[in-house]
């Protein structure tokens, strides 16, 4: 399983970078390579030239602007998760880091790669979604910002234009004592998820809790649990209240059907995990 | 100090761990070249035409080849055959028609690398026309299914019946299951490969390939090239892991010969985890139509079985094991003198099926003591009592059971005490303990639950296997032994058997094995045989070397052979250490140059061979219970105990058996509760990968409780039994059986591995327990 | 196909070579330097037999291309023992039986270095989320367990 023959780049700016990418419509980014070599040693792929950000130092800062975390596309899933002050802004990240894959996948795989692979299956491209996150977006001839909710087209795909990169991804900081949990069905520790459920919770006192539910390996994409966050909406998160909201998880959900799961397994477990995901936020939460 | 039953550290580690393995993707020859295989991305197609030229035309390509270049040498050869069996051989590269997707079509070989090799691969034209592929086995029986090869594709019915057939008929309750086991891989970490090399100079081939038989490859060569034994070496260097994937001659084995000879450069081929889910045999396939009658206590008055083998598009070198063994051991440690079974062996447009660790003993166990709960619930009686009242007791072996086949004779249980085995892993578990906490959990809403599973497993399996032991007048000590380690620690027990006999450490025997022309004749190691059969042959080889070291010594020393002591390396009278000889000088004084030979010692040099045909086969048995939660809300199985009590007869080493269980039982949680190759209804493989296809990890073993009895076989002076696969046996059947027991409030059955949430949650659907 | 010079330490030797775009690391390793310690057993990323250190690092040699490690330092099994002394990761390996046909090995020993070099004392849940990665179809991983919390007594 060796890949096909391509062309190789390892450009030291971000423009030259762009450059490339807009010179050829068959290179493609290689960020952390954790998704993209299997492809092509299985010969999925043939891309005509491989563009290496790895040189590219201003891709692998972790910034704050105005109460939201800015974290290079080619910062690795690895120093992420090792970073504490990203973890303290940004704890659901960090919950969901501990899912992916494993640490010998994170040390090499990216933020940005993730966030662009856009595997339905996958925590990050969900957590962008949960956060209401946004990326940031460069091409050789612009650059503009593309909100989570804009961002996931389909399976793997995204609305990226060709030649565009993702240079950073942005994420709100949460308040303090905002508790993350991650849930998930995986035959194994790191596969791909089953279903997944992201839930984030603030509490307010005895008004309602500022809850943020996301659920991945549902579909062709991560997706917002809307239904049931606009039911938390309606009271302070006393335990039924949580049931009824989790009940809501499947509403909207178009899962497939595969060989892991029907259609119908998923929605169920979309609501288990959401209530499950609820609980534990609510009870960690100061 | 006896080494036999010492639990010392393994010989064979310090290299491996510096690094200085040599599997085979790690040997290079000079002029190398590198081969790839092409092959069939239909399940089932008419193959129209093969085009080589675009390929040949690459500067790389030094050579390639298609069916009709090698359609003149015998195909795969099915060694345990009965006459009734249809001969749906299998041709070395496809010709006319393809069967399976992953049949080798053709091979290029390139002055280059693997890179190289895919490369020029991928240029070969192949023109196919598809024809519909039939995947399941009660289909491909049925009229009207597409026929793989012709007529039928029921390749096989083997019949067996022993005692009243009827007695199930006239029995107070009967009950009938179907118990599917699902097609396994085996994936060794390591795939195969061989690297082969042609010597004008002497006309031999020396094959380096990892394998578990190199003598089995020599043989199989010689007689797929029409060539004779002698112009062939089989060398088997570090192998990664075998566990039946690699027990037989492979058509790329044959085919890199018949292309290093024709280029008269090295060719070296390396499998890939793509090819190996496709062009290595699989395993398990089979399903149980399972009838038992029993009486108002739970005591089985007979069994009635249907058993259908899904075998895949070819005969392999061992297609009838599983069949046979499924139905020949369903019986397990049982007293069920009425019996009748049926086992179809079914050909389908899949990988062909070969024997895989355990081999045929899982279904037997899954079926028996699943349908054996079943009678325990429908009665109302603990599952331990039913069993307990089932169980044959020792006085009652040596049994014949009524079945046998060509390869292996008769089953004719040895020796065991299967009652306290159980005795013994019900307390291992903490029985009763755990059906309180049962109890309390279930009013919880937790739904915990114990399932178990009891075997008796044929091993040590003929026709023979060799041992030669030397000892040189430097004083070293050899054994050449014809088993062949793929990670077993043969270099470890085998001289640790030796070093009993001559009184030295086992670090002062070296072990060779696994290549044939240092080690003359062989067999090879799988069915458990190694310690038992090639462990024996080192015993009978070991002790007449000692005899002759004795004979020498008398006459060195003066004394009666009654009288002295073999001990650290010498020999010496005992009670006057001063009065001794080395090894080295014993073995000196009968070198050729040493001139005469002493009195009583007839020829020049100790070395002693010898050559050991077991009576029969020895058969362990083991005890697994496993406990597990299930989760009712997702599906999913916790795995929380698993105990082993396991009867090999007497052990080597308590630390490398150990290991074997431990890898055992992993291997069996994997097919319990995460394993299985999947095709579409095309044909296709819908997993052929490591991310799809899922072994377990360290997180999926649960605690694992081992336990050995030692009831020795009287088939073999050490009297070993074989440790290899029991670990493996045990565990689907009963995390199976836990699963059940711990929905058993909601009637639910897990009758199919893998028990994966998916399958989980649908019975619970199936039952009411969740909505849809 | 691009060519690439690449400088590389490898177990502290330095290297120049020149490679195809598409060799892999593990490639480079086993074929261009005779370090064949490094397995390959998939291919895709999932098996770890492969694992190697990059700047200290664990990481999978399979699917990390050589040119992405140009200026990098890597370290190998090969690269582990201190002369002719194993090293007590090593000799856990050995003392605990942790290991049956070896070919996972590799992999493993050098996770367990990271492992031990940021927890010095890894509880069961470290040694398990370390070494969830790496697959062996031998041993069940009991005695790779028992190795690991061996090699942290000792190191």
């Amino acid at each position: 399983m060796k890949p096909p023959p391509f062309d190789y780049a390892a450009p030291e700016t971000l423009d030259d970078a762009l450059a490339l990418l807009a010179g050829d419509e068959d290179a493609k980014v290689l960020a952390g390579g954790q998704s993209l070599l299997p492809l092509l040693n299985f010969r999925l792929a043939a891309p005509s030239l491989l563009v290496d950000l790895r040189r590219i130092a201003e891709l692998r800062a972790v910034g704050r602007v105005d109460g939201s975390v800015r974290i290079g596309a080619m910062v690795t899933q690895r120093a992420a998760e090792d970073d504490d002050a990203l973890a303290r802004d940004v704890p659901l990240l960090r919950e969901a880091l501990r899912f992916v894959a494993h640490p010998q996948i994170r040390s090499r795989g990216t933020v940005g790669g993730s966030v662009a692979h856009a595997d339905p299956a996958a925590e990050l491209p969900a957590v962008l979604v949960a956060l209401d996150g946004r990326v940031h977006v460069r091409s050789a001839q612009a650059q503009r910002t593309i909100a989570a909710a804009d961002l996931y087209r389909g399976f793997l795909t995204t609305s990226l234009e060709p030649g565009e990169v993702v240079t950073a991804v942005e994420l709100p900081a949460a308040r303090p004592g905002t508790a993350a949990v991650c849930v998930e069905v995986a035959q194994r520790a790191g596969d791909y998820a089953v279903c997944g459920a992201l839930v984030q919770a603030t509490r307010n006192g005895d008004a309602p809790a500022d809850v943020r539910v996301a659920l991945f390996g549902v579909g062709q994409r991560p997706v917002r649990a809307r239904s049931v966050e606009e039911r938390l909406a309606a009271g302070p998160p006393v335990p039924e209240l949580v049931r009824e909201a989790a009940e809501l998880a499947a509403d909207g959900l178009e899962p497939q059907t595969d060989r892991q799961a029907s259609a119908a397994y998923r929605r169920h477990l979309a609501r288990v995990l959401v209530r499950r995901g609820l609980e534990q936020a609510l009870e960690r939460a100061a | 100090m006896t080494s036999f039953g010492a639990a010392i550290k393994r010989k064979e580690d310090p290299r491996l761990l510096r690094g200085d393995g040599r599997y085979l993707a790690d040997l290079k020859l000079h002029g190398m070249t590198t081969a790839a295989v092409v092959r069939s991305p239909h399940a089932h197609a008419h193959v129209v035409r093969v085009d080589l030229s675009p390929a040949q035309a690459d500067p790389r390509c030094v050579d390639a080849i298609a069916g009709t270049d090698v359609a003149h040498l015998p195909h795969i050869l099915c060694i345990d055959a009965e006459e009734t069996t249809k001969p749906f051989t299998q041709p070395l590269l496809a010709v006319g028609k393809v069967r399976y997707v992953g049949e080798p079509v053709a091979i290029v070989v390139v002055d280059g690398d693997r890179y190289d090799a895919e490369d020029v691969a991928a240029l070969v034209e192949v023109e196919y026309d598809p024809l519909p592929a039939v995947v399941d086995a009660e289909a491909a029986a049925a009229d009207g299914a597409p026929i793989v090869h012709e007529e039928t594709n029921v390749c096989d019915v083997l019949h067996y019946a022993t005692g009243d057939v009827t007695a199930i008929d006239r029995a107070p309750h009967r009950l009938k299951r179907r118990f599917t086991t699902q097609r396994h891989a085996g994936t060794p970490i390591e795939t195969r490969g061989c690297l082969v090399e042609y010597d004008p100079r002497r006309d031999q081939l020396t094959v380096r390939t990892s394998t578990q038989t190199p003598h089995g490859v020599k043989r199989g060569l010689a007689y797929h090239l029409g060539v004779p034994q002698s112009s062939i070496r089989v060398i088997a260097p570090d192998v990664g892991g075998g566990f039946g994937t690699k027990l037989q001659i492979y058509q790329e084995e044959v085919l890199m010969c018949v292309l290093a000879r024709r280029i008269r450069r090295p060719v070296k081929w390396v499998e890939d985890r793509w090819e190996h889910f496709v062009a290595t045999t699989h395993g398990r396939e089979q399903f149980h139509e399972i009838e038992v009658g029993y009486d108002d206590d739970g005591v089985v008055v007979g069994v009635r079985d249907h058993a259908v083998t899904d075998t895949g598009a070819y005969l392999a070198r061992l297609t009838l094991v599983e069949p046979f063994i499924g139905v020949a051991m369903l019986r397990g440690p049982y007293r069920i003198p009425n019996f009748e079974a049926t086992s179809a062996i079914v050909m389908t447009n899949k990988t062909p099926m070969n024997p895989f660790r355990g081999v045929g003993h899982i279904q037997a166990a899954q079926a028996m003591d699943g349908i054996l709960d079943e009678v325990a619930r429908e009665r109302g009686l603990d599952p331990v009592a039913v069993r307990l009242r089932n169980m044959l007791r020792p006085d009652e072996l040596p049994l014949d059971i009524g079945v046998g086949n060509v390869l292996a004779g008769p089953v004719i249980y040895d020796s065991g005490d299967y009652a306290e085995g159980l005795r013994r892993a019900a307390a291992l578990v903490g029985y009763d303990a755990f059906r309180a906490e049962q109890e309390r959990a279930r009013a919880e809403g937790r739904y915990l639950g114990l399932g178990i599973a009891c075997y008796v497993e044929e091993t040590a399996l003929g026709p023979y296997e060799t041992g030669t032991v030397r000892v040189e007048p430097s004083g070293e000590i050899v054994l050449l032994t014809g088993a062949s380690s793929s990670g077993q620690g043969h270099a470890t027990v085998l001289a640790q058997i030796v070093a009993d006999e001559l009184g030295v450490a086992p670090d002062d025997v070296t072990v060779v094995h696994g290549d044939t022309d240092v080690v003359r004749d062989g067999v090879g190691t799988y069915a458990s045989r190694s310690a038992a059969i090639a462990g024996t042959a080192a015993r009978r080889a070991g002790q007449a070397a000692r005899r002759k070291v004795l004979t020498i010594a008398e006459h060195l020393l003066e004394a009666s052979a009654d009288d002295l002591v073999l001990a650290d390396g010498t020999v010496f009278v005992a009670g006057s250490r001063e009065r001794s000889v080395t090894l080295a000088e014993v073995a000196s004084a009968v070198s050729p140059f040493a001139g005469e030979l002493p009195p009583g010692v007839e020829t020049y040099g100790i070395e002693e061979a010898d050559v050991f045909v077991p009576p029969t086969n020895a058969f362990p048995y083991g005890i697994h219970i496993a406990t597990v939660e299930v989760d009712v809300e997702t599906g999913v199985v916790t795995l929380l105990t698993l105990v082993a009590v396991s009867d090999a007869g007497r052990l080597i080493n308590p630390l490398i058996v150990d290991g074997q269980y431990h890898g055992g039982i992993a291997l069996g949680i994997g097919g319990a509760l995460y394993e299985e190759i999947v095709y579409d209804e095309d044909g296709q493989p819908a997993n052929p990968n490591f991310m799809d296809y899922l072994l377990p990890g360290v997180d999926n073993i649960p605690e694992i409780r081992l336990e050995h009895l030692v009831t020795p076989t009287p088939h073999n002076p050490d009297g070993i039994k074989g440790c290899g696969e029991g670990g493996a046996i045990g565990p689907p059947a009963a995390i199976a059986n836990a699963v059940s027991d711990a929905l058993s409030p909601f009637g639910i059955v897990a009758t199919r591995t893998p028990v994966t949430p998916r399958r989980v949650y649908e019975l619970l659907v199936d039952a009411g327990v969740v909505s849809a | 196909m691009s060519l690439h010079t690449i400088s590389v330490t490898v177990n502290g030797r330095a290297h120049e070579a020149e490679v195809p775009a598409r060799l892999t690391l593990a490639d480079f390793l086993r074929e261009r330097l005779d370090l064949t310690a490094t397995h390959l057993g998939c291919e895709h990323g999932v098996c770890g037999a492969c694992t190697v250190l990059v700047d200290g690092a664990t990481a999978r040699s399979c699917i990390l291309l050589a040119v992405q490690v140009d200026g990098a330092a890597v370290t190998t099994l090969e690269g582990v023992a201190q002369g002719d002394e194993l090293h007590p990761v090593q000799q856990a390996f050995w003392d605990k039986h942790g290991m049956q046909c070896g070919f996972c090995t590799p992999g493993i020993v050098l996770s367990t270095l990271e492992l031990l070099e940021r927890r010095p004392q890894p509880s069961r849940e470290d040694i398990y989320r370390w070494l969830g990665g790496h697959l062996c179809r031998c041993t069940g991983y009991v005695k790779i367990v028992e190795a690991v919390e061996e090699a942290a007594r000792n190191t």
